[in-house]
């Protein structure tokens, strides 16, 4: 059992390498990307700067504690797109038969679809998300924590992922719902939670879980709770079971792009 | 568990609900709420044996049940029904087991890195069928030797010709010493010189580790050189089972006669005769010597009037298109 | 002219079979909009409170506008075809056709972004409306001119676009560009009226594409004034002028260094 976990890991950590190695073969570019990215959420600051010279609270949040959000958002960004790119274009590569070379691997299917490729732009989310925990604080065991947070958040992203884009195993053209699903959480997730009310924030603990994503850890972060961090690490638990569940379920129905839509 | 069999298929079966749409703005927007569905039948009742270290060709025109066949005994797709064992095995089970077992190459799909060199891409593929890194490279160097890749195992795949990638994809797919390899249309694409060079290797490495062979091609090439044994499907059935000199001696008693004539002569379909074509000075015979020779189909075109003739046996490429078709 | 418009019509038409694809696509930008909805209901202590000359609906119109020009646009798309045109080589076989290259991708273009801001004006009216449940002026030759500037708004910001893209004749990539120029339009001047700026800036801006690609057409159909009016065209007109003749300019300076390079 150890060994197979062992060997599951290698070929993952080395499925990754190659694909970074592909990102980095035209070095300018693969630099640029990231500079680039950097920069794009930089610039957000001037929306806050401006928000805040209207009022000194943003839905319960302060100017810091808002970059701590943003932190958590590109981080947990940075993690999915980064490690597992792939789970994006999920409905597509079921569409279009592409599965096949993992099913016929001795390894884990889910795994091996997802982890073929990586983002390069998304390390600069991932910078991104760290420079912002540091402007708000700077200490080992923020550190520790961001980095579990932000592992879990990504970890959920993923899971939300797998679910939208296994529903290309039942259904026809469902890459843009999936896309429109995936962006609801990017959507949301630099707004402080308090400007939104009722059914909205209800929302975001159930079917766009950027509570525990992103809220909740800026919570712990700011004043720590054992219950935050629990209920965090147990809903990424339950949502990536619950994502792996219906992955393996719609693999029965796997048709390797027999399927195709005839039209009469 | 059948000792002798690599490959043992009774009664498989599958169908794909095939969504219907109509054509159109409006037809997307009611395909939106009612979808109508057609039922296919891909693979509609076969069963077949193939013994261990048998070099098979599994053919037949498109969409007649091939590669849902294969993606079956390879584990990708699931069977409605019927029983599997590849190499003892049933792929719904036990798919990791039988990866190990089992190598496929698709000549459609590359399954390579195409930036890094075949031999990190060996390297890969050691470590996904959990190869020791002393295991890998001394099977690395005996198939650069086979396939002789050692020119350019340290070029880039997206460099390589698509001749050399095809053998790399090849050599890829044998890292692990499987039992049985999947060719899906290993040499589509390629020119006739590269083809012959892609069937020598195949030959040279059934010959060298007994790997059972199982082929599909629409390249009568490949099937005739390298199979000895071939089934034929269409419409997801088995329409023919037989080994290749079966097949061409049950077809040799026919006989193809082509000329070339002097003037124009009217010819009309006998017994044992039949006109192919008849294009006034070209004509194309076809004798089935059971009933008549050949010299009687010469002496109704008259010798004299002959500028060239050419006489032949029926290409396999006929024989195969002729048994889809009595097949319909 | 004849040709262009006909280019236009046959863009337009093979774009109406993407329709449901736009419809959906509008999810994205409807999001947006609610999140400002929140955010300045959350800012804004009262509906009757006014912060830099804006009430709080009004600040959610501006978006509203601001998001449907911004939208209509789809500057990225257009950049990459212009960069992939030129450097494809794909220009080459424009140079000797009987139609002017600017015009051409332009009166394309145009056609595509054309469905677009339909469907998305109709929508995103239709959510303003659910939203807010008025619309801030129903004067039917206001709601016209609001139109025509947002129109041109589209022109303009497309002729930026296409100059930006022209780049791609001295560089190897334009993309950067046309990033910077996409930022500085959608954090600067899709979210905030130029009004919310520090005074030491406003002149700036008010000199900036901002004024009329998305600030003008919307600060018309929150706050109609004439006077503001006239100077937005005036604005516009000039803007058109001058992009296009950048256009002509680098696309002469491009295709000549195409010659020299021997494509």
């Amino acid at each position: 059992m150890l060994t197979v976990v062992k060997n599951q890991i290698k070929v993952t950590l080395l499925s990754i390498k190659y694909g970074l190695m592909r990102q980095m073969l035209n070095k300018t570019t693969f630099i640029t990307n990231i500079i680039f990215m950097l920069l794009n959420n930089a610039s957000f600051i001037l929306q806050w700067v401006i928000l805040y010279s209207l009022k000194d609270n943003i839905g319960g949040y302060t100017f810091k504690q808002v970059l701590l959000l943003w932190g958590f958002a590109a981080g947990t960004y940075g993690v999915s797109h980064f490690f597992f790119k792939r789970v994006f274009s999920l409905s597509d590569i079921i569409n279009t038969g592409k599965l096949d070379a993992s099913i016929i691997q001795p390894k884990n299917i889910l795994l091996s679809v997802i982890t073929s490729d990586v983002e390069a732009s998304a390390l600069g989310d991932l910078i991104y998300g760290y420079i912002m925990l540091f402007i708000c604080d700077i200490s080992i065991s923020s550190f520790l924590l961001f980095t579990l947070f932000i592992i879990c958040g990504g970890i959920i992203m993923t899971s939300i992922a797998i679910i939208y884009g296994s529903l290309a195993f039942w259904f026809n053209n469902t890459e843009m719902l999936a896309d429109t699903g995936n962006s609801l959480m990017v959507n949301f997730a630099t707004y402080p939670e308090g400007i939104f009310k009722g059914v909205v924030k209800t929302l975001f603990y159930t079917l766009i879980p950027i509570g525990f994503a992103n809220y909740i850890p800026v919570q712990v972060l700011n004043d720590f709770n054992v219950f935050g961090l629990l209920a965090v690490l147990g809903v990424t638990t339950l949502i990536l079971c619950m994502a792996i569940a219906i992955f393996y379920k719609g693999l029965k129905n796997y048709s390797s792009s027999n399927l195709m839509s005839a039209r009469i | 568990m059948n000792e002798e069999k690599a490959i043992r298929v009774k009664g498989l079966k599958k169908t794909f609900k095939i969504k219907l749409k109509e054509k159109g703005l409006i037809g997307s927007i009611k395909g939106m709420f009612k979808t109508k569905y057609k039922k296919i039948n891909a693979v509609n009742d076969i069963s077949f044996e193939v013994d261990k270290g048998e070099m098979i060709a599994f053919i037949g025109p498109n969409g007649a049940g091939k590669s849902t066949t294969i993606k079956m005994l390879t584990g990708i797709l699931y069977p409605d029904q019927g029983e599997i064992e590849v190499m003892g095995i049933d792929p719904r089970r036990k798919r990791k087991q039988l990866a190990y077992e089992i190598g496929t190459v698709f000549g459609q799909k590359e399954q390579l890195w195409m930036h890094l060199t075949p031999y990190d891409n060996f390297k890969f593929f050691g470590a996904i069928y959990d190869l020791d890194e002393r295991v890998v490279e001394k099977r690395i160097n005996e198939l650069v030797e086979l396939f002789e890749i050692s020119e350019f195992i340290n070029t880039p795949v997206r460099n390589l010709s698509l001749g050399q990638r095809i053998r790399c994809e090849i050599a890829a797919s044998l890292i692990h010493k499987p039992k049985i390899l999947f060719l899906d249309e290993p040499t589509i694409g390629l020119d006739p010189v590269v083809k012959e060079n892609i069937r020598t290797f195949i030959k040279r490495m059934n010959k060298e580790y007994k790997t059972t062979i199982f082929l599909t091609s629409h390249d009568v090439g490949d099937i005739e050189k390298l199979c000895k044994r071939i089934i034929i499907v269409n419409h997801g059935e088995i329409v023919l089972d037989d080994s290749m000199d079966n097949l061409k001696y049950h077809y040799l008693n026919k006989k193809i006669v082509e000329a070339k004539m002097k003037e124009k002569i009217n010819l009309d379909d006998e017994e044992g005769i039949t006109i192919l074509k008849d294009k006034g000075y070209n004509l194309k015979i076809e004798v089935d010597t059971t009933k008549r020779t050949v010299g009687d189909a010469i002496k109704l075109l008259d010798p004299d009037k002959i500028v060239d003739i050419n006489i032949s046996n029926v290409p396999l490429e006929n024989i195969i298109s002729d048994i889809y078709k009595s097949g319909n | 002219m004849r040709k262009y418009l006909y280019i236009y019509k046959s863009e337009l038409m093979s774009q109406l079979q993407y329709l449901f694809n736009l419809v959906f696509g509008f999810i994205g930008c409807g999001i947006i909009l609610f999140i400002f909805f929140n955010l300045w209901h959350y800012i804004y202590s009262d509906s009757s409170q006014i912060i830099n000359g804006y009430s709080v609906d009004q600040m959610i119109w501006y978006v509203i506008i601001t998001e449907i020009i911004w939208g209509a646009c789809m500057g990225r798309t257009l950049c990459r075809k212009i960069s992939n045109d030129v450097r494809g080589g794909n220009i080459a076989y424009n140079i000797n056709k009987p139609y002017n290259y600017i015009g051409y991708s332009l009166a394309s273009h145009l056609g595509t972004a054309t469905v677009k801001g339909i469907i998305y004006t109709v929508l995103a009216l239709i959510l303003g409306l659910v939203m807010m449940g008025n619309f801030p002026t129903t004067n039917v030759l206001e709601l016209v001119l609001v139109l025509i500037s947002s129109i041109l708004a589209v022109v303009i910001s497309s002729l930026f676009t296409i100059f930006i893209g022209l780049f791609s004749f001295f560089i190897e990539d334009s993309s950067p560009f046309y990033w910077l120029y996409s930022k500085f339009i959608l954090v600067i001047g899709v979210i905030f009226p130029i009004e919310y700026f520090p005074n030491v800036v406003q002149p700036f801006l008010k000199f900036s594409p901002i004024y009329v690609v998305s600030y003008g057409p919307a600060k018309l159909f929150v706050n109609f004034n004439i006077n503001d009016c006239i100077s937005i065209f005036v604005a516009q007109f000039i803007y058109i002028l001058v992009a296009y003749l950048l256009c002509s300019l680098v696309y002469k300076k491009g295709v000549r260094r195409l010659n020299v390079n021997g494509g």
